[in-house]
């Protein structure tokens, strides 16, 4: 083990910095504020900080490491350039507070992935300001609160979520201050039309969806749900967590959507970091674009001295929406998360279409090949499909509830299992609708050969024995871990001697 | 994007292996009415090299600080960030993870979230810190409602929380939006004319849920007075102070003067400016705060042999598990931005970090000594203060800035922009960049335009 804090032989500091400018009075600090005991931080010179990283970053597992197969994630492969480009001073060196003449660049990048997003998205107009997928829909709820109020509708105080829906939809309108209604899903994890027609009325502010839904399945009857929210006078909400699968191939603005977000870092590859950061701006159609936090990227035909820095034949600048709900984040969202999509949405321009259709191509062929694997290795009566359907979008579900009843062998022993080959396990126990659920989502990244793989190492697993899979994984730089313990033991930061 | 799609060519064989004919096969359940009617109306794909060199083109007609000589901060601190940090945070096994659900894989990342909560919990004295919210204003704000959560049932002013009326009106903004769902009204507090907090203002705020004060405040005043605050708003109110980290090297922890919850922008550590995102929120508390504070918590543990692991905890707050009564809705933080935090603590150590803190304020003092000399130029708080200072001009600051922008210099921040009573203030700030002839131009330019304001007036 390498632990931060035991290094504390290095007498100095692992970087060394020029002096300080000379002053006439020495700088102070109030003598009621001064630091009494500086931080207990360790003493680590430039070598052993970067053998610490080192060997850290190979007890974890990326997409770099294997495959990652993991359902409602959409983890693809992260593209380097986009690295590169993100530490360009261009991006990393420049202030939001500097004045639109100086960041014609980057409002040209704004307005380029506002409009490709609204293109996409069937919408009118985008905001790039809210940071993750949950903060867009926070941010989309308080538009479409604030759109009530002005109209004097103060009735709407609920919003509908299915009860396969992202955790975050429920949370996220709860903290806009919104009653929540969930409705049940029908027995094939799709929406139940009648449940939604007995919940929508003259209280209904909204419904937030996703569309393919969590089970990967594609809401045929999503128009007519749009119809009873619309009929009632609420606002139809698309979850853009799943748009990897429809990208060219519909758009939420078709089915009849009002608002949308985006996670950026799902479908246009801005690395997940283990866990941050993401960027997750909205669109919406017009009647709520006055609502959406400023400022937008806008531009128009120059006048007079507004060319000497300009990108091209336009004029970039900041707008205010009218009716604006303030600011989500202090700034102008991630940026640097911006630029990379940037650079992954030009790779792909209007063949976005194709990286839709191959994430669909893969998960269907990856259902496909997992169940000929298992029929071939004598264990497809273990496990069936989370839902009945012919055709999957981005992702599927498996139901492990019959190796649970036969044999005792749960999702997450398979999960573990799957550890032990080298896989990242599948998303587990999401949506909770399916029981002994496994999220599987391959996406475009993953070639044939790696799909026929994992299927064949999926049906190996399925036929460990119930005992050795219970003690997997075995392979891994630690064994199952045990969360209880963490729970009730809290040891939460270095107890140093205490 | 032939780079991109290993199956580009081979969709016919895994077709033709399930049974379907083509690629519209798997579209079939997608009613026609709702599909798109030919190609996306996009540019078409580019290269690699296309998209590098555009890049650089578009980006290249952004004014970068560094090409420039910069006093603009007001929030934002551009630091020097040691190579090893960026070659280290750019490691696939770090950069290309998800949130670490199964931790048998994702010990790297675990770990070195829990050692940053460590440093985070040191640094400002306190000893539980979540592993980042989106950055310093969304995590005042979650501090406001967490502390109503907390405090709310047996407060004299419940629902109530009072905060600076310095506090920017963009943080402001952020503040009002994740307040007005819980319908907690935010009163502010006064400050008195040396920019320190006034104290009698503060004793309206007893019996309310929180208090959010920043140190040093958001015109780089460091007040003295924020020491006596917890004393008077009582212990059933919440002290919430938001910190610039750096300064945390010199200047002593909220933790131990009473803070009941640290909050900040972690962006001096560790990251670029980066226009503003993505950055990292700190967020530290006590511990009758710990069950209903926002965001993930890594915890040490055990694995089934018994060797020391780690593991998220605490998960019952979120989202995922409590949905609508979670404590936030917050899932993707920025775990990699407070990766790079975390290493750059750790190469400053407790040594470093006070050397940071002490050129970051020479710089400052520096300037004050420069400017105070500069003709019509008045340094408007008789304060001490770290990082950044308010000056008064001849002629309005906005004319001031484009005319030292013609000259080279960002200027510095126009204060009317945060206070629409005030023209002719511009909050100067400097950083461990800054240096002795920067400081000299500023004052020669400044200079130049007041003789410029004495000929027109």
């Amino acid at each position: 083990m390498s632990h931060l804090f035991n290094h504390n032989g290095a007498p100095n500091t692992g970087y060394s910095q020029p002096p300080s400018i000379e002053t006439a009075t020495k700088p102070s600090i109030p003598k009621g504020l001064v630091r009494r005991q500086r931080a207990r931080w360790p003493r680590l010179s430039e070598p052993e900080m970067v053998r610490h990283y080192t060997w850290l970053s190979k007890r974890n597992f990326g997409i770099d490491t294997g495959f990652y197969p993991l359902g409602s994630c959409t983890m693809k492969h992260n593209p380097r350039v986009n690295e590169v480009i993100a530490q360009l001073p261009g991006i990393a060196d420049i202030h939001p507070h500097q004045p639109e003449h100086h960041l014609q660049g980057l409002l040209s990048i704004y307005y380029e992935m506002q409009h490709m997003l609204e293109v996409c998205a069937g919408m009118d107009q985008v905001t790039l300001q809210p940071v993750a997928g949950a903060q867009g829909e926070f941010t989309a709820v308080r538009c479409i609160q604030e759109y009530f109020r002005l109209k004097g509708d103060t009735k709407r105080t609920k919003v509908i979520v299915p009860d396969s829906a992202h955790g975050t939809n429920p949370a996220s309108a709860a903290m806009a201050g919104f009653e929540i209604v969930e409705i049940p899903s029908r027995v094939d994890g799709r929406i139940d039309l009648d449940a939604l027609r007995a919940v929508a009325d003259e209280t209904t502010a909204a419904m937030m969806i996703t569309n393919p839904n969590t089970l990967g399945l594609f809401e045929a009857d999503i128009s007519e749900a749009s119809k009873i929210v619309h009929d009632a006078g609420g606002q139809m909400y698309y979850d853009g967590a799943n748009f990897n699968a429809i990208l060219g191939i519909t758009s939420p603005g078709l089915m009849g959507f009002d608002a949308v977000h985006f996670n950026l870092h799902k479908t246009f590859s801005q690395p997940h970091g283990g866990g941050g950061p993401g960027s997750g701006p909205i669109g919406v159609k017009a009647h709520l674009a006055e609502f959406l936090p400023g400022p937008l990227a806008d531009r128009r035909t120059p006048t007079a001295g507004e060319q000497s820095t300009a990108v091209d034949e336009f004029w970039y600048h900041w707008r205010e929406p009218v009716h604006s709900i303030g600011k989500v984040q202090q700034w102008h969202g991630n940026a640097g998360a911006v630029i990379r999509c940037w650079a992954y949405y030009r790779r792909y321009g209007s063949g976005l279409t194709t990286m839709s259709e191959h994430a669909v191509l893969n998960a269907n062929y990856l259902r496909y090949a997992i169940h000929k694997a298992a029929r071939e290795e004598g264990v497809d009566h273990l496990f069936v499909d989370g839902a009945e359907t012919d055709v999957a979008k981005h992702e599927f579900t498996l139901s492990m509830q019959p190796a649970k009843e036969q044999f005792g062998i749960s999702a997450m022993d398979v999960a573990k299992g799957l550890l032990d080959r080298g896989y990242m396990a599948p998303t587990v126990y999401f949506p909770l609708v399916v029981p002994e659920c496994m999220m599987i989502e391959p996406t475009e990244t993953e070639s044939k050969d790696t799909l026929d793989t994992f299927a064949q190492h999926f049906a190996e697993v399925l036929k460990v024995d119930a005992e050795t899979l219970h003690a997997a994984p075995t392979t891994t730089p630690v064994r199952r871990v045990d969360e209880v313990y963490a729970a009730r033991n809290l040891c939460l930061r270095h107890p140093f001697d205490e | 994007m032939v780079d991109q799609l290993p199956n580009l060519g081979r969709e016919d064989e895994m077709l033709k292996a399930m049974g379907l004919q083509d690629m519209e096969d798997l579209f079939s359940d997608i009613p026609d009415e709702v599909r798109f009617k030919g190609p996306l109306p996009l540019r078409p794909p580019q290269s690699e090299e296309e998209i590098l060199s555009d890049a650089r083109r578009i980006l290249g007609a952004n004014i970068s600080m560094g090409s420039r000589t910069s006093f603009l901060g007001a929030g934002l601190y551009r630091n020097y960030i040691p190579a090893s940090v960026f070659q280290l945070v750019t490691r696939g096994e770090f950069l290309t993870a998800y949130t670490p659900y199964q931790p048998e894989v994702s010990q790297g990342m675990l770990q070195a979230m829990w050692e940053f909560q460590s440093l985070i919990s040191e640094l400002v004295g306190l000893p539980i810190a979540n592993l980042s919210l989106y950055d310093g204003s969304t995590a005042a704000a979650e501090a406001l409602t967490c502390a109503v959560r907390v405090h709310s049932r047996k407060a004299s002013q419940p629902n109530t929380v009072y905060v600076s009326s310095l506090t920017s009106p963009d943080k402001m903004s952020v503040m009002e939006n994740y307040c007005q769902g819980a319908e907690i009204t935010i009163k502010t507090l006064k400050h008195n004319a040396d920019g320190t907090l006034n104290l009698d203002s503060l004793k309206t705020a007893a019996g309310s849920c929180g208090v959010y004060l920043e140190q040093p405040n958001p015109l780089g005043v460091l007040d003295e007075g924020l020491t006596k605050t917890k004393e008077i708003i009582g212990e059933h109110t919440a002290l919430i102070v938001g910190v610039q980290p750096v300064s945390l090297g010199m200047v002593e922890a909220p933790g131990h003067y009473g803070a009941d919850i640290v909050v900040g922008e972690g962006q001096p550590l560790g990251s670029p400016v980066t226009a503003g995102g993505p950055l990292y929120g700190i967020f530290a508390c006590s511990k009758p705060y710990l069950r209903l504070m926002p965001g993930r918590i890594v915890g040490r543990s055990v694995d089934v042999d018994g060797k020391e692991a780690y593991c998220l905890t605490l998960s019952t707050r979120e989202q995922h598990i409590r949905r609508h009564r979670a404590t936030s809705n917050i899932c993707t933080n920025e775990t990699l931005i407070a990766l790079m935090g975390a290493m750059h603590m750790a190469l400053l150590g407790p040594d470093g970090l006070h050397d940071l803190a002490y050129r970051n304020a020479a710089a400052c003092q520096k300037a004050k000594e420069v400017l105070v000399e500069t003709p019509g130029v008045r340094i408007v708080h008789d304060a001490p203060h770290f990082n950044e200072f308010a000056i008064e001009i001849e002629g309005s600051a906005e004319a001031c800035l484009a005319y030292l922008d013609d000259n080279g210099i960002i200027g510095g921040f126009d204060l009317g922009r945060w206070y629409p009573s005030i023209t002719n203030q511009i909050l100067i700030t400097t950083t461990d960049q800054t240096t002795q002839q920067d400081i000299e131009a500023l004052s020669a330019q400044l200079s130049m335009w007041t003789s410029h304001q004495g000929v027109s007036a």
